[in-house]
């Protein structure tokens, strides 16, 4: 932490009224977004949307996802758990009464499954498989700009970073969360939070255990691993 | 009958009214000659009667076969017929099975009122004749509107010049034709009234003490003595505008100042008559080509140009055409009622920039995100989706969003639905019956579409990688009935790269192994 040190004409503070010192400052410190402390890992205050996953929540800057901006999710191949990692934020966007498009998913989205997960299917909408990648990415920029569309998925490999940053830029300007989800990482991507996930290595054949790595968050600076039992949410 | 000379009587044929038509011509005599020969009243109340010859004439065509069709189909027909009539009449007013035209105005032009009535007589027969209606239909003229029915009604098919001579045409008619219900009827003939007459010789105050103000106001009305408020047909509403260019154009790019001065048209018609459209026509039209037709759907009435225009450009967008554009047109094809509605008093423009903001990017996106919260929807509804989905829409064609539903089945490939994003007025009421009907076991979010045939190798199953299976099995034996019998064991699975499965075994007689769907 950051020493304070007292103007050299006064007398030394009590004990009281350090303590008071401090809270001040770090009321300042932690009110202040723009402000960026390395050894802080919550230090951007709780402005987070809980993952639902306790183990991630501890290693995402702001304990959770973001409110708005671009994640992207790695996994090597689809069947990972990369979405009941995000089953929790779903069920809250849906019940803040907005909406989930799903553009281009890779296989038929299957509506039995979001039931048991309790999210509202009549929120759900989905842009159909063959949509060229043009089309597709022309879509997601449009329902990010669009503030009832909640969060907003894709299924894109290899995009360049100008096209990133146009999502990132629609995301913000629509308040809202995208996500995509991708075979393979690309290093300098300008998303909010990139995240890799793994079927888990160290337990063999454990089926609820997945390897969550966050290779880039803003606010965060090294990667940081966790695993998580991804049907025991908070 | 005290006064036949002013009440003429024409036969009515039941067969058709063409006949009806021709014995028409029987009732043709000058106005004048008939108030001052038949009733030799004095010079001065000719002269009155000649300054109220402009008063209202009223022709009544009643349809009494209307009556046992359901009443919104009667109305359609009214309506249509109203329509007809716009050629005789400039007001026309509704009534139960009867339509209602003034004539007067109309008479010098065509030329006599049997002119009038073999042309509606004509019309009326014709469309009658399309909806397999018997084409008889009874008619009546009078000064007002409600003595024009009375006398309709009672088939005496009477025309009456005269306001004075009212009382005694319509004193002749039997009070059925007042329509009341069966508890006045049988009132009315315990009091000994059989005819309207009767009930003229009673005295006003006790019949409104009896009938109520609504009988009397009736019988007032049909005298012309108090105003009558009808209610008039409008003709719906049409919007069709042509725009020649001066020079061909091949940049649709170019076309979009000529198309917003099109709608700015188009908004100002809707906002006069206080209507939105929900379905335009927008054609380019080429030379020697067929015309490109652009259909612009609208989620939600609007008559906002800006919300317009932006559904053009992303028409556009998408659009080749084969040919220079020479001219547009744009036409309404559907009309709605507009709604209103009122802007919050704080914005959520004011909520946003409350919190701390990041950095100055961000900043001029907020500045930027003015032009989507621009009020061309309420802010709060789904309207801002609403507009999402028409852009979509408009974009990548009209079955390419989808909304998901569950059903209630247990073959699994048969349990989710995807339908065109339609009729989503009702979510709730959509989750409510869903939610019950779910399997108890665990489903994938992915389902292949086709499943995928597993191999074993060495006594092991594999998809890309080795597979364990983690739990199982989950019997489903359904649709045996259909020919295509399912017959399953459902087990959940694990590759060793981590993806989990979703994979079945067939109890059929070569027991393959397939893959049907991943739980992401």
């Amino acid at each position: 932490m950051s020493v304070i040190r007292a103007p050299s004409g006064t007398p030394g503070p009590t004990a009281g009224e350090a303590c008071t010192h401090t809270q001040h400052i770090d009321e300042l410190l932690h009110g202040n977004p723009n402000l960026w402390r390395g050894c802080d890992m919550a230090g951007q205050g709780c402005h987070g949307r809980s993952t639902g996953f306790s183990q991630l929540d501890d290693i995402l800057p702001g304990r959770g996802w973001p409110d708005r901006g671009l994640v992207e999710i790695i996994s090597p191949c689809w069947g990972m758990g990369e979405l009941q990692l995000l089953i929790p934020l779903m069920r809250s966007i849906v019940e803040q009464g907005k909406w989930i498009l799903w553009i281009s998913p890779p296989y038929l989205l299957y509506a039995p499954a979001l039931v048991q997960a309790g999210i509202n299917i009549g929120q759900v909408l989905v842009v159909k498989l063959d949509t060229s990648c043009k089309d597709a990415l022309w879509s997601m920029e449009k329902a990010l700009q669009t503030e009832n569309c909640g969060l907003v998925l894709a299924w894109q490999n290899y995009l360049p970073g100008r096209v990133l940053r146009r999502l990132q830029l629609a995301a913000a300007t629509g308040d809202t969360l995208g996500v995509l989800f991708k075979h393979h990482d690309s290093k300098y991507s300008p998303s909010s939070i990139r995240l890799q996930i793994k079927g888990s290595s160290s337990h063999k054949g454990s089926f609820t255990e997945a390897e969550v790595t966050v290779i880039k968050a803003r606010g965060n600076f090294r990667p940081l691993t966790t695993h998580i039992d991804l049907y025991q949410q908070v | 009958m005290e006064d036949p000379e002013r009440t003429k009587q024409l036969t009515l044929s039941p067969t058709g009214s063409m006949r009806a038509a021709s014995t028409a011509r029987v009732i043709r005599l000058p106005l004048r000659t008939d108030v001052a020969t038949a009733t030799g009243k004095s010079r001065a109340t000719a002269n009155h009667g000649a300054s109220k010859r402009r008063s209202a004439l009223w022709y009544a065509l009643y349809l009494p076969q209307l009556e046992a069709l359901p009443r919104p189909q009667q109305q359609q027909y009214l309506n249509k017929l109203a329509a007809l009539a716009q050629e005789v009449s400039s007001t026309v007013s509704f009534h139960p099975q009867a339509l209602i035209f003034e004539i007067r105005s109309s008479l010098k032009y065509f030329g006599g009122i049997d002119v009038i009535h073999r042309r509606l007589g004509q019309l009326v027969a014709a469309q009658l004749a399309e909806w397999a209606l018997s084409d008889h239909f009874l008619y009546a003229v009078s000064p007002t509107v409600t003595g024009s029915l009375l006398l309709a009604r009672s088939g005496h098919n009477a025309l009456v010049y005269q306001k004075d001579n009212l009382r005694s045409a319509l004193g002749r008619l039997s009070t059925e034709v007042l329509q009341l219900n069966r508890e006045q009827n049988r009132r009315l003939y315990n009091m000994g009234v059989r005819h309207l007459r009767d009930i003229w010789r009673l005295p006003p105050a006790g019949l409104r003490r009896r009938f109520g103000s609504d009988f009397l106001n009736q019988l007032n009305q049909a005298l012309g003595k108090v105003p009558e408020p009808t209610r008039n047909y409008l003709p719906p509403p049409a919007f069709l505008t042509c725009y020649d260019l001066p020079y061909e154009l091949e940049n649709l790019d170019r076309l979009l100042p000529v198309a917003d001065e099109i709608f700015a048209q188009l908004c100002d018609f809707l906002r006069r008559r206080d209507l939105g459209t929900s379905q335009l026509l927008f054609s380019l039209q080429h030379e020697k080509r067929g015309c490109t037709e652009i259909s612009i759907g609208l989620r939600q009435p609007s008559r906002s140009r800006k919300h317009l225009m932006l559904l053009l450009e992303t028409h556009f967008s998408n659009l080749s055409i084969p040919a220079p554009v020479t001219a547009v047109k744009l036409e309404v094809t559907q009309f709605d009622a507009f709604v209103g509605y009122s802007n919050p008093l704080q914005t959520s423009e004011k909520w946003g920039q409350s919190k701390n903001s990041f950095d100055s990017g961000e900043n001029q996106q907020r500045s930027g995100r003015k032009f989507y919260s621009d009020p061309i929807f309420p802010p709060n509804s789904r309207g801002n989706l609403n507009q999402l989905i028409e852009q979509l829409q408009a974009r990548l064609g009209e079955h390419h969003v989808k909304s998901i539903n569950s059903v209630a089945e247990h073959c699994p490939e048969y349990a989710s639905q995807q339908a065109d994003y339609l009729e989503f007025d009702t979510p709730g009421k959509k989750r409510e019956a869903v939610a019950t009907q779910v399997a108890l076991h665990p489903r994938p979010f992915w389902l292949l579409e086709q499943p995928l045939q597993l191999r074993i190798r060495r006594g092991r199953l594999y998809h890309r990688k080795a597979i364990t299976i983690v739990s199982g099995p989950e019997r489903i034996e359904t649709h045996w009935w259909s020919g295509t019998d399912v017959r399953r064991d459902y087990y959940v699975a694990r590759e060793q790269n981590g993806s989990r499965l979703w994979i079945y075994r067939e109890r059929g007689a070569d027991k393959r192994w397939f893959l049907h769907g991943f739980f992401a």
